[in-house]
């Protein structure tokens, strides 16, 4: 096992490359889903009925699937239609649809849930719909769906090894790659597991930050 | 798709189905009994399984596979994929159903413990007679959640050789250069499996709130 | 000493810190057999902790209490001295004694009749059928007879706490306890609860009732305690003690309680 760590430890920058991945791919997919989150949110809200309710049933459908399998659609089913993506590209963009239906369902029961009478009494202030969404809206939803947002960013970390499965090097993949290449299975595995874990623990204490910025706001 | 590929599709279905139960099966009572262990603040114990809880619950399916994989053998335990598998969705799952469980645990009514105990019960006739026949009523909604993540989660165990849907369609996809076929009926099936799981629920769920008349 | 005399409560210098606030200071109390005792004073005063200490679910810090002439909570050693009763020893003890609660607090994943019986076959271990007739016989007599196959939270209030009374009472304690049995009901409510526990009073029961109720108080005691700060201020006979109070706490509290 000491052999083991020192080999981690000599590929280390293999291993950071793979962290760094990791983290890369996370916050490029929090930068492009969060927007479109909120959008998407705002949309399934405000939107006509008919076009609502088809909207609900495409992001309903895509939270049925599993990742891995959108990723083969990326990967492997998106070129039959003529659209090729290099692995990474690719895996940032299943990133991106996958957590994206699961933000705007999320965004969307946050918004469900604001008072009807404060949205009523900014219209009654002659606030428009876009600054009534900017001004009062997002900022509560921002904080009141920070835990589940959370969440959502621990799942897409974790979905995000599955992309080693299309070759895109990531944590797991250093990990994988060490293991089968030095025969030593644990350390690398184990380390790895490390990084997840604090990865986590980093997301849950910016979420606990959140929270109590929002009790010493709202109460 | 030819229908060679199609029962292919189903095989897979079933293999995913199989593993799925088998991790239920055995990872719901698991993280009950890892739940009691913390609730019982069993000494040291408790301690270990909040770590082992937080540590799994933050690990990638993908990743404790490989772990469970490539690390037992090194401990003289050799598995074949399909139990590697089984053993990584449920150790994986029993982490998360813990956290349900331990949750229902702890909001359960305290005077209910508290009538309870005025009436001499010992903690195992308490927790037998009283809190167990309430917390799966209580936690069947979470508990249910969990197992549609744990489905959606069962590709990730192809990363260690086991042919499940995903890993099925995505093989028919190499045979005949045409992978968006498999792909989708791939989707519809895992879409079905989630539906009748979520179906249910909603059957237990309405069954419980005509008998006993509280919302879960 | 002859078992007739000995109290079947006697509760002597029961002290009870919570955070290092004292809650209960030297509590000490003799209730006879047959004897309805009504406790009262302000609330926090420490009459729930009293009575929850009379039971064990809450371990006094120093203090004895005897139930029937035997030792709860502690088993006396051969060489003097006591140790605290296991777990199982407790739970035994525990049926001696029974207790209804201010929120009634009936396990609603059983029947009305499931919860009068559930301690008697599984605690208890009596022969179903033989629990079964009691429990039945014993809702009769809180007038729910009609209601024993149906869940709790189709009861009223009132309908609730009878049949906690009833649960207490398939225990065939040698006690039974009262906190605020009816302070969780709606005005129209009380009195059916009352009627119940005037009832047992009459029939000889053995009783302590921490209550708000002082009509019900000064009619259905046999003896009023007062507790005010954690301790015991007053003791007296219902008449002598709503009448001629003998401390001026008591003279305020009955003064604010009688508008
Ligand atoms: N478990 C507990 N932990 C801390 N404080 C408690 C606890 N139980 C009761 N207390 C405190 O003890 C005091 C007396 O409570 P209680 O016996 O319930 O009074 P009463 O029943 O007379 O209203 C109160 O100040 C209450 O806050
Ligand atoms: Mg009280």
């Amino acid at each position: 096992m000491m052999a083991g760590l020192a080999i981690v430890w000599s590929q280390r920058d293999l291993v950071l490359s793979g962290f760094y991945n990791t983290v890369l791919l996370t916050l490029a997919c929090l930068a492009i889903s969060l927007p479109l989150g909120v959008l998407g949110a705002v949309f399934l809200l405000e939107a006509p009925n008919r076009l609502r309710r088809i909207c609900a049933a495409f992001v309903d459908l895509l939270r049925c699937v599993p990742f891995l399998l959108l990723a083969y659609v990326v990967y492997y089913g998106l070129p039959e239609l003529g659209l090729r993506f290099e692995a990474w590209g690719a895996g940032l963009i299943t990133l991106v649809i996958y957590n994206t239906a699961y933000l705007i369902e999320i965004f969307r029961s946050a918004g469900m849930v604001l008072p009807r009478e404060e949205l009523e009494a900014a219209r009654a202030f002659g606030l428009t719909t876009p600054l009534i969404y900017r001004r009062i809206v997002l900022p509560q939803i921002a904080l009141s769906a920070a835990p589940v947002v959370g969440n959502q960013v621990i799942v897409m970390i974790k979905d995000s090894a599955l992309l080693m499965i299309i070759t895109v090097q990531e944590l797991t993949f250093a990990a994988n790659f060490l293991s089968t290449n030095y025969f030593t299975p644990f350390a690398p595995f184990a380390v790895a597991m490390l990084l997840y874990w604090s990865l986590c623990l980093i997301v849950e204490l910016v979420v606990g930050r959140l929270i109590r910025l929002r009790r010493s706001r709202h109460g | 798709m030819t229908l060679a590929a199609f029962l292919t599709l189903i095989t897979g279905a079933l293999t995913t189905a199989a593993l799925s139960f088998s991790g239920i099966a055995m990872g719901v009572p698991l993280g009950l009994v890892l739940a009691l262990v913390r609730w019982l603040r069993v000494p040291l114990l408790s301690a270990v399984v909040a770590v082992y809880v937080s540590l799994v619950r933050a690990t990638p399916i993908v990743t404790f596979a490989l772990f469970i994989f490539f690390v037992l053998p090194s401990f003289g335990i050799e598995l074949a994929p399909v139990p590697a598998a089984i053993l990584t969705l449920t150790l994986n799952t029993a982490a998360f159903n813990c956290e349900i469980w331990r949750g229902a645990l702890e909001i359960f009514p305290r005077d209910q413990i508290e009538a309870a105990r005025a009436h001499g019960m010992t903690t195992p006739l308490l927790f037998r007679r009283i809190i167990l026949p309430q917390l799966w009523r209580s936690s069947i909604g979470p508990l249910t959640s969990e197992m549609t993540i744990l489905l959606k989660g069962t590709p990730a165990v192809a990363v260690i050789g086991v042919v499940e849907i995903t890993r099925a369609a995505s093989r028919i996809g190499a045979e005949t250069y045409r992978p968006l076929p498999p792909f989708l009926t791939a989707a519809v099936i895992y879409t079905l499996l989630i539906v009748v799981i979520v179906a249910g629920q909603r059957l237990v769920e309405r069954r419980i709130a005509r008998l006993y008349g509280y919302a879960v | 000493m002859d078992d007739q005399t000995l109290p079947a409560v006697s509760a002597s210098r029961i002290c009870k810190q919570f955070n290092g606030i004292e809650i209960l200071r030297d509590v000490s109390l003799e209730v006879q057999t047959s004897e309805t005792v009504c406790v009262i004073g302000p609330s926090g005063s420490g009459k729930s902790t009293f009575l929850r200490c009379l039971n064990w679910l809450e371990v006094p810090d120093s203090g004895a209490v005897r139930i029937g002439g035997r030792p709860f909570g502690v088993v006396p050693l051969s060489g003097g001295g006591t140790r605290p009763m296991s777990k199982t020893e407790l739970a035994a003890a525990r049926t001696r004694i029974s207790m209804v609660f201010q929120h009634f607090a009936l396990w609603p994943h059983l029947t009305v009749l499931g919860n009068v019986v559930e301690a008697p076959i599984h605690v208890l271990k009596r022969p179903r059928a033989e629990a079964l007739e009691e429990g039945r016989r014993l809702l009769d007599r809180v007038g729910l007879g009609h209601k024993a196959d149906v869940f709790p939270h189709t009861l009223s209030g009132g309908q609730k706490q009878r049949v906690a009374i009833s649960r207490a009472l398939a225990m065939r304690p040698e006690v039974l306890l009262f906190d605020e049995p009816t302070s969780a009901l709606d005005p129209e409510m009380v009195g059916e609860v009352l009627a119940v526990i005037r009832d047992l009073a009459a029939e000889g029961m053995t009783m302590i009732v921490v209550t708000h109720e002082m009509g019900f108080a000064r009619e259905a005691a046999d003896r009023i305690v007062f507790i005010d700060g954690g301790q015991i201020i007053e003791v007296g006979e219902p008449e002598a003690f709503f009448e001629r109070p003998a401390t001026e706490r008591a003279r305020r509290f009955i003064a604010r309680y009688m508008k």
